[in-house]
């Protein structure tokens, strides 16, 4: 991506965030209390945040299968990213998810299947990124990750559907068929945070896989630049 | 009243019982400010990494600049 693009990108993703948050705490009425009342409101950055980690987690997928195929830094640098942006957006869902539930469950916690496929979901990528901070950027780590973040990625749809497989306590407000918001600022804000998030989630890719792939650049200058001084001396 | 209600020695509790299915007294705006706070909390330290690692490899890049012209001269 050029860097007027990235910036545009990153002022438009500004505004709607500005926006957004002004929306949500001005202009959008708080739900009943049984779904948490004010604290329901956390719906209009949770929701988006699991969907930006989808968007990550497909990222790390396909980038990982493609190097699988045939291997290359930048798609490496991509499924890199993939994996970091997830456990990031993954990490804001299972932080703030809890704190609603308190409210609206009575508890923190609980073992319901899409809770827990998630918390499955978010415990690869954070695999993936160990893996990828502390044993190197050899072929084998590389494609050992790749492995991973297809794991990762067929996870996915599982977590998207087990509320309708196994039931559970999670809601089941937004589906394919319209939804459950009664307010029009309820919707408002829902599509507004999806928007921002995924703003935010391409800029964050594009952010990181650039370092990913900066990083990988130059180790192999490195090498070059060793293998030469070698030659040399 | 209630709330001026004070207890004598007698009456104080020797022991303290769960109470199951309570009624949630959590505040929901505690709550509400607490998720935004540590979502927002996650994604600044998200940048924060980012940078950092950005700033290692221009330290990377500058060593490899000075073992090059080293090389050369």
């Amino acid at each position: 991506m050029r860097d007027r693009a990235f910036e545009l990108l990153l002022a438009v993703t500004a505004a709607v965030f500005f926006y957004l948050i002004g929306h949500i705490f001005l202009a959008t009425p708080p739900a009943q209390l049984a779904a948490g009342g004010i604290a329901q409101k956390i719906l209009y950055f949770h929701a988006p945040a699991g969907y930006a980690m989808y968007l990550s987690g497909v990222a790390c997928g396909v980038a990982s299968a493609l190097y699988l195929l045939r291997p290359s830094d930048r798609r490496d640098a991509w499924a890199r990213a993939g994996a970091e942006c997830a456990v990031a957006f993954g990490l804001m869902m299972l932080v703030s998810g809890p704190l609603w539930g308190k409210k609206a469950w009575g508890v923190y916690w609980t073992w319901d299947p899409r809770l827990t496929t998630t918390l499955l979901s978010v415990l690869i990528y954070v695999a993936i990124v160990v893996l990828r901070a502390f044993s190197g950027g050899g072929d084998a780590e590389r494609r050992f990750a790749a492995a991973l973040g297809v794991l990762g990625t067929v996870n996915l749809p599982i977590i998207h559907y087990s509320v309708r497989l196994w039931g559970g306590n999670h809601p089941t407000v937004i589906t394919g068929q319209g939804g459950g918001l009664k307010h029009p600022a309820m919707v408002q804000s829902l599509v507004l945070g999806f928007v921002a998030m995924t703003l935010l989630a391409i800029l964050l890719l594009v952010l990181r896989a650039r370092v990913a792939f900066a990083s990988s650049r130059l180790v192999r200058l490195e090498e070059a630049a060793a293998a030469r001084e070698t030659l040399d001396s | 009243m209630q709330g001026t209600q004070t207890t004598t020695p007698s009456e104080r509790s020797t022991e303290f019982a769960p109470v199951e299915g309570g009624p949630e007294t959590t505040s929901a705006e505690a709550l509400l400010v607490a998720a935004y706070l540590l979502m927002w909390a996650i994604l600044l330290t998200f940048v924060l990494l980012s940078w950092l690692r950005q700033k290692r490899l221009d330290r990377r890049v500058a060593e490899l600049e000075r073992a090059l012209g080293t090389a050369r001269s």
